[in-house]
């Protein structure tokens, strides 16, 4: 049993599944009210990145900055959190608000196009080449340092730092639901909207609170994602598919649910790449194929997700 | 000796833990005009679900002209000859008026992809019967769904023609039991007298069964053979419109408990 | 003649269909047989290869039908059927991999072409009959999502096919190269004249187009047709009366996939190469912003969606005529945003002194902010260098004015009146700075920003699509 190699994969499903939960946190809430799959929801959490390097670099960059490296991280988290959480209500307020009661094809067009937009209007601005956080190179790689040693195995301080704020952002979004009005009014709004409005709760804002929740969570893995790899302008496609996929195996609009796929699809991804392969003999290109397969035949057999619940129409 | 066209015998339909429909038997004779009244929630358009195939019934069988039908997809039950109108219309409103009922054809014609491509003698034999179909289908209704009116959208016609044309469209899928979701629903007088008339024509001259649900007593009275009541799911009486409307068990179910007394 | 209302009588409330005001050109479109529009379609392509030489224009001409295929080819899963297939590409691929692997020198197997493409048609249909049965047990959000996973697949088969247990069936991310031109009846059709474009390949691709158009109009106007449209109006209605829904959707979702197929085979032979990168999720949007933007479920909608789009993005790739079609288009969007029309010339001539003015207060505040055209540069550059300010080192600038530009216009679409009128001068001023120092420099990619902006403004303000009809839905 090569323990070193288990826990690697530990500490790789952690870090994926993170990530994953906290933009699968954002396709379910939106989910859960608008019914609506918020295809540009990658490209929010990418715009999250760049944002987060737009700081970084006002601040000098990663080698040398003008303030210690830790408050610009925080900086970096949160401004990306506040850009992505006002740009999410942006693209609520023009792209689906006006589709709310048109046919449910047209506010998913309006997200790709949405998604086409941002994902180009980045490439247009910051160019396609691949960029970086130049993570090894801040507080002189001590990121990279471990953190945390048991016994022979340690874990570097970039993935405790990003498990951690990983999360303790999902406690703040659990308690934010969970415990206050706006949350209750953004759970009864998902169960039904109409009952809702008639009981006096502001649709237009829950809604909004909802966008704002979504586009915080997704910059904040923004930011975490590109410290451990490259910024470009598609890189929100894959993260955000997989997340999506999370969401929608956790019971698309279940928020325990999407931290529960998303945590699972993290230990699967890490999994597949480690041993799998090996096993099977196949390429890590291919451990995509195998992901997805298993992917469809879970949809086949429950497609409401583990913790979703069935919808049940009345004729 | 009547055929039992339609047969349900210990049907249950149970949501979860709600039971829907609790244990019914009933049955329709060929030729008759049965009709199912009851307090709203009594489980009636649940009924009607369930003999179309669009629920599965949790238990009990379900028989049309002797043979089970129980776990049939809609489709093939409604070409095994039952059609059904709705509680709340479903109209194809931007279709025009001819090719609502035209669709409804489908289910007994047969021109594939290929014949359709290549326009076969047989295909365009078939397009004209069906449109025939429909027209004569129509006609029924007397001068109010003809003419002009065929190429109208559905959408624009009145309330009281949308309830006509969806029975229309009802009867192009060739059925020999009909089964009618509150037709007069929403109706002025004219009107129910008027759909009181047009259904015994439906028996008399097109020579369908028929089971309809409806709460217009005047209606009920009108044109049936045979009435049953239910109450939560649960049939509690059956017979005549007289004996069934001065059933305690039926006056309590719709006034509440005391009301005979009051009388 | 037609009565006024009268109590009692609903004639002239249906009579009211034919008073619904419509677009005079549509109107005129309209009274055209579908016949007739397809012919004169025909004739007007078939005669731009006799009018010029130009082995661009050509290409682009068989590229545009490729998308008129791929768009009609969608109209049916998705206009017909219903269906949102987020992996329609997949089956493009499919049918240009297929054609690549069965007429060219990798496993050098050389089919006569005609039967490739009927390989491909029926391959294409086979593999979308297995894509679309999930489609029966799943409704429209998931079903979109198995598609998305479906393409997933694709694209990890075709990038890593170069070793699938040992066996090189794609050949990777370089793809499948020398691929056989397409051959008619044994007489191949060489791919190009001297590396001038055979224009007989727009001949081949009009045949092609005319066919598969031609059956699927004729499947369309028939009891399939139909259902098809029963099932869209109201699915649950359409199965209970005897409508088939599962195998109608099943049908529709098939259809599309072995038109694309077939396109795809088409498209292999004139491009002599398959590569993974050619069927990116890019052109999958651009295919649905082709249907969307041309009227879902109208097949001429599909086409004119197509030639549009694709006219469009080829334009503004085209350093010289990109600038004109970004501020024509901005006009044309200006005409139908503002009422009154006339209105639209105040707008702008304000924005023209505007522009002057604040040019000459960035010329007066720092010399670097403004650039001067030289004397022999044309008069629209010189114009535009005296108009727009276009700093010599534009720097944070560009991103500064980028998201100004999205925050003005949006503004500008929520406010009316009077205020909307003020709020795009500096709007349109900006977006000529935008242009000119961001958008101009990078025309491949300023396309699908266009694009994406584009396809979120006409699905909010008319999801019917441009060309198609206003449904009235019951939600």
């Amino acid at each position: 049993m090569d323990y070193d190699k288990l826990f690697q994969t530990i500490v790789n499903a952690a870090t994926l599944g993170s990530t994953y939960a906290l933009i699968a946190l954002g396709y379910t809430i939106v989910y859960g009210i608008l019914k609506l799959l918020n295809f540009a929801h990658g490209d929010v959490f990418m715009v999250g990145a760049y944002v987060g390097l737009g700081v970084l670099t006002v601040f000098g960059g990663a080698i040398d900055p003008s303030i210690s490296i830790w408050l610009v991280l925080c900086l970096m988290v949160l401004a990306a959190m506040a850009a992505c959480a006002v740009l999410g209500v942006v693209i609520e307020r023009f792209a689906y608000r006006p589709l709310r009661d048109a046919p449910r094809i047209a506010p998913l067009i309006s997200a790709l196009g949405v998604s086409f937009f941002l994902s180009y209007s980045v490439q247009l601005l910051f160019g396609a080449n691949h960029r970086t956080y130049d993570t090894f190179n801040m507080a002189g790689g001590k990121l990279y340092e471990p953190a945390l040693t048991i016994g022979s195995f340690s874990i570097s301080w970039l993935r405790v730092i990003g498990i951690v704020s990983a999360v303790l952002l999902m406690l703040a979004l659990w308690f934010l639901v969970d415990r206050t009005r706006t949350g209750k009014a953004m759970r009864a709004t998902s169960i039904d909207r109409d009952a809702a409005a008639m009981m006096g709760i502001d649709i237009d804002r829950v809604i909004m609170f909802a966008f704002v929740l979504s586009g915080a969570l997704a910059g904040a893995a923004g930011v975490l994602f590109a410290l451990r790899t490259d910024l470009f302008p598609t890189m929100g496609f894959t993260p955000g598919l997989f997340a999506f996929t999370a969401a929608v195996i956790g019971g698309i609009g279940s928020i325990p649910g999407a931290m529960l796929g998303g945590f699972l699809l993290g230990t699967v991804e890490a999994l597949t790449v480690t041993y799998v392969t090996d096993w099977i003999g196949i390429p890590v290109g291919l451990s995509n194929l195998v992901i997805f397969s298993l992917l469809i035949v879970f949809m086949l057999v429950r497609p409401q997700g583990i913790l979703g619940r069935p919808d049940i129409k009345k004729v | 000796m009547a055929t039992k066209l339609l047969e349900l015998k210990g049907v249950s339909m149970a949501f979860g833990g709600l039971k829907c429909v609790d244990d019914l038997d009933l049955h329709v004779d060929e030729g008759e005009i049965v009709s199912a009244i009851g307090p709203n929630g009594a489980g009636k358009t649940t009924l009607f679900n369930l003999v179309t195939g669009v629920y599965e019934p949790t238990a009990g069988e379900i028989l049309f002209e002797g043979e089970s039908i129980k776990g049939l997809s809609p489709h093939r039950i409604t070409q095994r000859g039952i059609a059904r109108t709705f509680q709340t219309l479903r109209l194809f409103l931007n279709m025009s008026v001819r090719e609502n009922v035209m669709a409804a054809a489908y289910g007994h014609t047969k021109a594939g992809v290929l014949r359709s491509i290549l326009r076969t003698p047989g295909m365009r034999r078939e397009e004209r019967e069906i449109r025939e179909l429909a027209e004569k289908r129509l006609a029924f209704f007397g001068d109010r769904l003809m003419g002009y009116r065929w190429d109208q959208p559905a959408y624009s016609l009145s309330y009281a023609n949308r309830r006509r044309l969806e029975i229309a469209r009802a009867t192009a899928t060739n059925p020999r039991l009909l089964l009618l979701d509150e037709p007069a629903a929403g109706m002025n007088p004219k009107e129910t007298q008027e759909i009181t008339e047009l259904i015994s024509q439906l028996r008399d001259e097109g020579g369908y069964t028929i089971l309809v649900i409806e709460h217009d007593m005047h209606v009920v009275e009108g044109i049936s053979d045979r009435v049953i009541a239910l109450d939560h799911g649960v049939k509690i009486a059956e017979g005549t419109f007289e004996e069934v409307a001065t059933n305690p068990r039926v006056v309590e179910a719709y006034l509440g408990t005391g009301a005979m007394e009051r009388k | 003649m037609t009565e006024g209302p009268r109590i009692g009588k609903d004639e002239w409330v249906a009579r009211s269909g034919e008073n619904i005001e419509r677009h005079r050109l549509l109107n005129a479109a309209d009274r055209v047989p579908g016949w007739a529009r397809l012919v004169l379609f025909c004739l007007f392509v078939a005669a731009i290869p006799l009018v010029t030489d130009d082995g661009y224009v050509n290409v682009i001409v068989f590229d545009t039908l490729i998308f008129c295929l791929l768009a009609i080819g969608l109209n049916v899963v998705v206009g017909w059927g219903g269906l949102l297939d987020l992996g329609y590409i997949a089956f493009f691929g499919i049918g240009a991999y297929t054609y690549a692997i069965l007429s060219s020198d990798k496993f050098d197997i050389h089919l006569t072409s005609p039967l490739v493409m009927v390989i491909c048609v029926v391959f294409g249909a086979l593999i979308g009959l297995l894509v679309g049965l999930p489609s029966w047990r799943l409704s429209g959000d998931y079903l979109a999502i198995v598609t998305l996973f479906v393409y997933q697949i694709f694209i990890s088969i075709v990038t890593n096919g170069n070793d699938l247990f040992g066996v090189d069936l794609t050949g990777g991310v370089n793809g499948i190269a020398n691929i056989d031109p397409f051959d008619l009846f044994g007489r191949g059709i060489p791919v190009s004249h001297e590396g001038i474009f055979n224009s007989n390949y727009i001949y081949l691709a009009l045949g092609v187009f005319v066919v598969v158009f031609a059956a699927l109009y004729l499947v369309n106007h028939s009891r399939i047709g139909r259902a098809w449209r029963a099932l869209r109006e109201d699915e649950l209605a359409a199965e209970l009366m005897g409508m088939p829904t599962d195998w109608l959707k099943l049908l529709a979702f098939a259809f599309g996939a072995a038109v694309a197929s077939l396109t795809g085979g088409l498209f292999a032979s004139l491009k002599v190469g398959v590569f993974p990168e050619s069927f990116s999720l890019t052109l999958l949007i651009t295919v649905y912003a082709m249907l969307i933007l041309g009227g879902v479920g109208s097949q001429t909608g599909a086409v004119l969606g197509a030639v549009a789009v694709y006219v469009f993005l080829e334009a503004l790739r085209d350093p010289d005529v990109s600038g004109w079609v970004f501020y024509i288009a901005i006009v044309l969007a200006l005409l139908l945003v503002i009422r009154p029309r006339w209105m639209v010339a105040g707008v702008l001539a304000a924005t023209v002194v505007f522009g002057f003015v604040v040019h000459a207060l960035a010329g007066a505040i720092d010399d670097t902010w403004t650039t001067t055209a030289s004397p022999e540069a044309d008069s629209v550059t010189r114009f535009l260098d005296a108009w727009v300010v276009i700093p010599t080192s534009p720097g944070d600038s560009r991103t500064i004015a980028y998201v100004g530009l999205v925050a003005l216009v949006l503004l500008a679409t929520t406010v009316k009146g009077v205020w909307r009128w003020l709020a795009l001068v500096p709007t349109l001023y900006l977006a000529a700075f935008v242009w000119e120092n961001v958008m101009s420099e990078q025309p491949d990619v300023t396309r699908f920003v266009l694009l994406g902006a584009m396809l979120v403004g006409v699905m909010v303000t008319r999801p019917s699509g441009l060309l198609g009809e206003r449904r009235v839905e019951i939600v």
